[in-house]
């Protein structure tokens, strides 16, 4: 059975090839020697000073390192942030009481975006890395939180039953049956909260920072640097591409059996 | 000996079931007796929604009866209890347990070595003829595989009441006749007390011992048969095919003087 599909993986993974590739190309076409090539630097130059980049500093550090300060905060707040949302959202679709204490407190601080606690953060925890771990936390908790909420809530009463049925115990049930039960379900939401947090980093090293890829294009903006910019978001797209990869090959492996028939 | 098989291990008396619904008090099952013998095949045969399922739930403790009284061996039935053991009619299967995952549950829920449920799943997996298939997920099983897999997580915990709620109702007819045979080879090797329901006629004269008739909603006890064919029954038999006839024609008029009565 396996073989039968890794054609069809070339065949999209060329697709997928094939198709950047004719972005950069006209990329390169609309700005090549044209008015608006003033504008906007050419493909070629944008992936030759982010190759620079990697040795040459921008600011005080090259851009890997750049790259490593926002992902440290990012892990930091997203470890956290999901740990205490896992806890907190099976907790709550679990216990009826626990459901009832926190979900009306969740539910209003679930809609407000984190780049609103900015301001707060910088005065609660300073301008250190505390207050962008913050709010980190805040992105993935909210996410996390509300989809092992839902995971938990929603699994079969039929399984409950026929763990029962087969002499489970409470606590049991709840390792053996709601906590499996609901894994796709936190996977998707620490999926989302992934993607969330990378964009709250990037807001929050915008708004006040002196390293990190949000700064480099706010620095890039203010010094009227396209090139700069530009590096800085295409290694945006490239870093945020690189952990939805990851984060799916984790998925495929904890969640094997979540997939109809082979 | 003699006097364990005579008395009865599962004993219903009264038994009244009702569900509140917006237009007032639903009887489902209603005075409902019946006395089961140690190591009997009880088939409880009745038409399409007559309160089945909801007589197998009482019995399993899944629900509460609302008057009457259901005991197992002398003890109340209070709620799920690993002495009875359900094949349910959707099978509910662990979906992110493998086979063996599923038969070895409830021994490893009671807290069984790893070595001693796992000889004890192998046993069971054996008997239904599921060799080959231990590390399978239930998406990669057929239908009848699956419910093997459900009649064997039930057998492994040894239970003294086999509960089994149209176990083959969703199974095509080649499947359905296959596990028939399968089920009747299972118990004769490993004699349980069961109670099996069934809207297919044939397929309670070919198991039971003895065939309870029910009426429709609510479910009563409307007439019962001891079948004492030999084992292994034969589809095609002239005494099979007589005894059907006479229980069917007796059913027709049941059927017939209940539609006129309403």
């Amino acid at each position: 059975m396996k073989k039968k599909f890794i054609p069809q993986n070339i065949i999209s993974v060329l697709c997928g090839i094939a198709s950047i590739f004719a972005f950069v190309i006209f990329w390169f076409i609309y700005t090549n020697g044209s008015t608006l090539g003033k504008m906007i630097p050419r493909p070629d130059v944008v992936i030759i000073s982010l190759f620079k980049d990697i040795f040459n500093p921008i600011g005080q550090h090259t851009l890997l390192i750049h790259v490593c300060y926002s992902m440290y905060r990012v892990l930091v707040g997203y470890v956290i942030g999901s740990i205490v949302g896992i806890i907190l959202g099976l907790a709550m679709g679990w216990s009826k009481v626990v459901e009832a204490i926190f979900s009306p407190l969740f539910r209003i601080i679930r809609p407000i975006p984190p780049i609103a606690w900015i301001p707060i953060s910088i005065i609660w925890l300073g301008l250190g890395e505390n207050a962008k771990i913050f709010l980190i936390f805040l992105a993935s908790f909210s996410n996390v939180t509300l989809n092992a909420w839902t995971g938990a809530k929603n699994v079969d009463p039929k399984l409950i039953g026929a763990s029962q049925m087969l002499g489970a115990r409470k606590s049991q049930i709840f390792f053996t049956i709601v906590l499996p039960a609901s894994i796709p379900q936190i996977f998707a939401g620490l999926q989302v909260a992934l993607s969330s947090c990378w964009g709250t980093i990037l807001a929050a090293e915008m708004v006040r920072s002196s390293e990190g890829l949000g700064w480099i294009i706010v620095t890039g903006g203010n010094n009227n640097d396209m090139k700069q910019i530009l590096v800085g978001i295409v290694t945006i797209g490239i870093v945020g591409f690189i952990l939805a990869v990851i984060m799916r090959k984790l998925e495929a492996v904890l969640c094997r059996w979540n997939k109809s028939g082979t | 000996m003699s006097v364990e098989q005579e008395r009865n291990l599962i004993k219903c008396t009264h038994v009244y079931k009702s569900f509140q619904t917006p237009t007032g008090e639903h009887p489902v099952v209603n005075d409902f007796n019946l006395q089961a013998k140690e190591n009997e095949f009880l088939v409880l045969f009745g038409p399409g929604q007559c309160g089945k399922t909801t007589l197998i739930n009482l019995i399993a403790g899944l629900d509460n009866a609302t008057s009457g009284a259901i005991e197992i061996n002398g003890n109340k039935v209070k709620g799920p209890s690993p002495e009875r053991g359900v094949v349910f009619q959707d099978i509910s299967l662990f979906p992110w347990l493998t086979t063996m995952g599923n038969v070895e549950y409830g021994p490893k829920m009671a807290g069984m070595s790893k070595k001693s449920r796992r000889e004890k799943a192998h046993h069971y997996i054996n008997l239904v003829g599921l060799q080959g298939f231990e590390n399978s997920f239930p998406s990669q099983l057929s239908g009848g595989m699956k419910q093997r897999v459900g009649i064997a997580r039930a057998y492994c915990i040894e239970p003294r009441v086999m509960l089994m709620d149209e176990p083959f109702g969703a199974l095509d007819a080649q499947t359905r006749y296959l596990m028939q045979e399968e089920l009747q080879r299972i118990w004769q090797a490993e004699k349980r007390t069961i109670v099996f329901v069934t809207n297919n006629i044939e397929e309670a004269l070919y198991l039971a011992d003895r065939i309870i008739v029910l009426s429709n909603c609510p479910a009563t006890v409307k007439k019962e048969y001891v079948i004492d064919l030999p084992r292994p029954r034969k589809y095609v038999s002239p005494e099979f095919l007589s005894l059907r006839k006479e229980i069917t024609s007796i059913i027709n008029k049941y059927v017939v003087s209940e539609a006129e009565n309403e």
